[in-house]
């Protein structure tokens, strides 16, 4: 399986991935993974419940970590440097590598604080209204809140939300910015509304999201992942990885096929 | 890939009335529940109404007041120390001199037996009191303010068991009348003398006829002894009756004393020491008891009644009659005639009293200055406490706060705690003192110079007086400063190790991946489980081991120069809290543990994600989470610490102490120790303290718990 991750660009790699594996507890939940991201696009991972999508993404910045038992094996690269050495702190991988979760988590704080805290942490110096602001426009959500940037981040509508969180991420300027199923929870048009700031992001930002959404897929992004369980030891693989129109209209693997096409089950 | 699954014969739903039944039943099932919570609840409203019932019931109600000194008296003693000692007063224990100073003197005034004026009636006027001029009929009525019934007392058993005592009496009422006008008071009536024979044969009962004989022939009871004692009034109408018994023949002992009428009753009734008792008043209640409770029922005879006349000279023409108030200032403070009432002449007083040691002039001012001691102006209660207390006394008073500046109710409340002194001698619950207020005030009338008052025990000086020995002197203060540094220290200890704790088992514990550290955890939190269970005292027993014991030199303070080394000890307030610290640990660990546990972990993942480290997380979005639930803890166990008193004892906190804590190595006290130690008290009057003390604990309790609610809401209302 070391071919499944074949570059398909001449562009610069965000991040090089390589025979990655990754466990809770004993359990493999993904093995084999080879895969490298390209800069300033923007890679969707695909693929049936349950197969390691969520967790690909989350060892790419490190976010397994957190999960008690939760271990990756394997190689990735970050600017030359495996993320996974001994001496690299996953703090500052994080702060790199920002993430946006499936459901929107804003803190329960003032919108202005949830941007702010952030850029505190991280040690930003310099004018921080400016920075708020700045990043709620990228965001496109600075004429939604700009009158009530002192009033809760849960006020909001989870759409506003979840835009929030992007604001949030990108506020802390990272290279890479993490996405898993940042639309499920959205209607139409607030999912559209987050693809065309994906697309706009994606000028200065590399981003991989997470979807189930075909359309969204296809709509949205430069290259595609899709993964797949392993039906025999129930491990996660990287069936195929490619530009995304190539993918979609003309997949090399059958799985693949089936899967863009609905036929499967 | 689905299948269509048709509802078929593999079985089947309610529906229609099987369905309403069917929903009907299930909701029978939550009835249960509400009745366990209709249970719950009663349960929990009787328990605070048995509570507060308990508490309030004792705090509040009746107290009998008790005086050593009657505050009448004091009264009295200082008024006629004025009478005596003013300026144009002769005083005489010789009435001719009295008649002679009056006499021919328009604006000379004076007073003594009436008997007396009765002898010198050409030289001398007397003036009606109140409008009522004396004689015999308005005094023996009782009209005549100046006047009072004669009686002597003794009893049925008494005059059957020492006949010469019923023979006496018998002929004390047959002669009295022939010798009363000689000695100076008015015969009575033939009724009131018939009532009074009448009393004697019922007393005498089947002895009356050989009682009668003795009376005829007193030398046949000769054989016994005759003791009388009372009132210095009746004294010479009795004695003049004695001498005449005993020439009619009697040859036993006779022994008359003259001591008042109070010691009197007190020799008859509790001593029982005479066979006959004189009185110029009637007996009173408690002195009825006293005698019955030895089964002598006394038996009351009327011998005559006593009258003061108020005389002037025969030429004095603008007197006729004066009032009680008028006496009273012609006879103290008054120097003029026209100073007391401006239609008289504006001539000096000049006043003719009997002398101190007379009965008359205790009557006299007894009679006319019937003023209470609030009524007193500052000077005359000034002039009471030094007629009282010891110049030692006064003097530290004085130091105090110079008494000649004091207000008048500051000066009666001292002249009430140091000369009459009063006391507490019984007291009563609030129910009681509603629903039994009538045998209440009985018992009080039998208490001498008892008083009923309405008492709540929980008064402002209660909280900020010290604890003292007396229940009515003692407060709450120390105790109450002991249990406000306890807790500040406990809390100041065990609320940041506690969420310490919790912190690092919810957050960091389940990151590690030793097995070895994991299982050491694991077994942390297992203990710290079972340790919220451990019975209290045994924390008691570990603190006194730790604290007290083992670490003495740091929680008596002497390793840091603050206590006396000759009398430190490790018995202190940093001891008592850290030991509380200790009990209260695990509650505080749990329940912040169960906080932080309900806090999102996709807020913990939003702050890692932004490259916060898991320190920043917990602190700016974690810990924030959890305040309500970690206060509600702190809540829980502040109550918990604050009414615990097991292990303070063991620790050794102080039973007795006065001086307030000044600082973490202090000797104290605490408000439970306190209340403990007052209610095994034997006087009831502890009690009512005790439950006063009980009050402030459960306020005390309320207002922490109020303030960390707020505090809690507050932060709620921030995290929304
Ligand atoms: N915290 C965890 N602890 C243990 N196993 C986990 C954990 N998270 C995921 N898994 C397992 O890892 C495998 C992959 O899960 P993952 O969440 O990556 O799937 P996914 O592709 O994101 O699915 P979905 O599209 O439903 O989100 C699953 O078998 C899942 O049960
Ligand atoms: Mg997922």
């Amino acid at each position: 399986m070391s071919t499944n991750g074949t570059p398909t660009s001449n562009g610069k790699y965000a991040l090089d991935l390589q025979d990655v594996h990754c466990y809770y507890g004993s359990f493999r939940a993904v093995k084999g993974v080879n895969l490298k991201l390209q800069e300033k696009k923007i890679t969707a991972f695909i693929g049936p419940s349950g197969c390691g999508k969520s967790t690909v993404l989350r060892s790419l910045n490190r976010m397994n970590d957190l999960i008690p038992g939760g271990r990756v094996e394997g190689r990735i690269l970050f600017r030359g440097k495996n993320l996974y050495d001994p001496d690299v702190d996953p703090v500052e991988v994080r702060r790199r590598i920002g993430m946006v979760f499936q459901k929107p988590n804003p803190f329960p704080k003032s919108i202005y604080d949830n941007i702010a805290w952030g850029a505190k942490i991280n040690g930003f110096k310099g004018n921080m209204k400016e920075l708020v602001e700045q990043s709620l426009r990228s965001a496109a959500l600075w004429e939604e809140v700009k009158d009530k940037l002192d009033q809760s981040g849960l006020g909001l509508s989870g759409g506003q939300q979840q835009r929030l969180c992007i604001a949030r991420a990108i506020a802390t300027q990272p290279e890479i910015i993490l996405m898993d199923e940042p639309c499920s929870a959205l209607d139409p048009i607030a999912t559209l509304k987050i693809e065309d700031l994906m697309r706009e992001l994606v000028k200065n930002y590399t981003i991989v999201i997470v979807t189930h959404n075909m359309q969204q897929a296809a709509r949205a992004s430069d290259y595609t992942a899709y993964y797949l369980m392993d039906k025999s030891d129930r491990a996660g693989e990287l069936v195929e990885y490619g530009e995304t129109d190539q993918l979609f209209t003309n997949p090399k693997d059958k799985r693949t096929e089936d899967y863009i096409t609905g036929r499967f089950g | 890939m689905s299948q269509e699954t048709q509802p078929s014969d593999i079985g089947q739903y309610p529906e229609g009335d099987n369905l309403k039944h069917f929903i009907e039943n299930r909701k029978r099932g939550g009835l249960v529940w509400r009745v366990s919570f209709q249970i719950a609840t009663i349960l929990a409203i009787l328990a605070l109404i048995a509570l507060l019932y308990n508490i309030i019931n004792g705090a509040f109600g009746y107290v009998a007041i008790q005086n050593k000194v009657d505050p009448n008296s004091l009264v009295l003693a200082m008024e006629e120390n004025q009478m005596l000692s003013s300026s144009g007063t002769v005083s005489s224990e010789d009435d001719n001199e009295l008649v002679d100073g009056i006499e021919g003197n328009p604006n000379a005034i004076g007073f003594f037996g009436y008997a007396y004026y009765n002898d010198n009636r050409d030289k001398l006027k007397a003036i009606s009191v109140d409008g009522q001029a004396p004689s015999r009929e308005t005094a023996e009525s009782g009209d005549y303010p100046l006047a009072r019934p004669l009686f002597i007392y003794s009893a049925a058993d008494v005059m059957r068991e020492n006949p010469a005592i019923g023979a006496f009496v018998d002929y004390y009422l047959t002669n009295v009348n022939s010798v009363i006008e000689e000695v100076g008071y008015f015969p009575i009536s033939d009724d009131l003398l018939n009532e009074a024979t009448t009393a004697w044969s019922a007393a005498a009962g089947e002895q009356a006829d050989a009682l009668q004989a003795y009376t005829a022939n007193p030398a046949e009871v000769s054989d016994h002894d005759i003791s009388i004692s009372g009132s210095s009034t009746v004294y010479p109408l009795t004695r003049q009756l004695a001498i005449q018994f005993r020439r009619a023949g009697f040859q036993g002992g006779l022994d008359l004393q003259q001591t008042g009428t109070t010691a009197g009753f007190r020799a008859f009734c509790e001593d029982m020491t005479t066979g006959i008792s004189n009185a110029s008043r009637p007996i009173n209640r408690a002195e009825i008891e006293a005698c019955e409770s030895n089964k002598r029922t006394p038996v009351e005879f009327r011998v005559g009644t006593d009258a003061l006349a108020v005389v002037v000279s025969s030429e004095n023409t603008f007197l006729e009659n004066v009032t009680k108030d008028e006496l009273r200032q012609i006879f103290t403070s008054a120097e003029t005639w026209s100073e007391v009432n401006p239609d008289w002449p504006n001539e000096p007083i000049e006043r003719f009293i009997p002398g101190a040691d007379s009965g008359t002039l205790d009557f006299f001012a007894e009679t006319v200055f019937d003023r209470q001691l609030e009524a007193l102006t500052e000077p005359e209660l000034i002039e009471i406490l030094k007629a009282n207390l010891s110049t030692g006394l006064l003097r530290r008073f004085d130091a105090e706060a110079p008494l000649v500046e004091r207000s008048q109710p500051e000066l009666v409340d001292l002249v009430l705690e140091r000369v009459v002194e009063q006391q507490v001698v019984q007291s009563w619950e609030l129910t009681e003192s509603i629903f039994d207020r009538a045998e209440i005030e009985e018992t009080v009338a039998a208490i001498p110079q008892g008083e009923l008052q309405w008492r709540s025990w929980l008064t402002p000086a209660f909280l900020v007086t010290p604890q003292s020995s007396t229940p009515e002197l003692a407060g709450i203060r120390t105790a109450l400063f002991g249990t406000l540094w306890v807790i500040a220290i406990t809390i100041l200890v065990a609320l940041p190790v506690g969420v310490g704790a919790a912190i690092y088992l919810e957050e960091y514990a389940i990151m590690v991946a030793n097995p070895t550290l994991r299982r050491i955890n694991a077994i942390i939190q297992t203990n710290i489980n079972n340790l919220a269970g451990v019975p209290s005292i045994i924390y008691g027993i570990l603190g006194l081991a730790i604290f007290v014991r083992a670490i003495e030199p740091i929680t008596s303070g002497m390793l840091f120069g603050v206590s006396d080394p000759t009398t430190a000890n490790g018995r202190t307030i940093i001891s008592a809290s850290l030991t509380l610290a200790l009990l209260i640990l695990p509650l505080i660990i749990i329940n912040a543990q169960e906080a932080i546990r309900a806090v999102p972990n996709s807020l913990r993942q939003a702050g890692m994600g932004l490259g916060a480290t898991r320190w920043q997380t917990i602190w700016s979005h974690v810990l924030p989470s959890a305040i309500p639930g970690i206060l509600t803890g702190n809540i829980l166990a502040m109550s918990r610490a604050i009414g615990e008193t097991a292990p303070l004892v063991v620790i050794g906190a102080s039973t007795f102490i006065t001086v307030d804590p000044t600082g973490p190595f202090s000797k104290f006290t605490v408000l439970p120790i306190q209340i403990y130690q007052w209610t095994s008290r034997p006087q009831a009057e502890f009690r009512n303290i005790a439950a006063a003390a009980i009050i402030v604990l459960l306020i005390l309790l309320l207002t922490l718990n109020a303030s960390a609610v707020l505090l809690r809401n507050r932060y709620s209302r921030r995290l929304s």
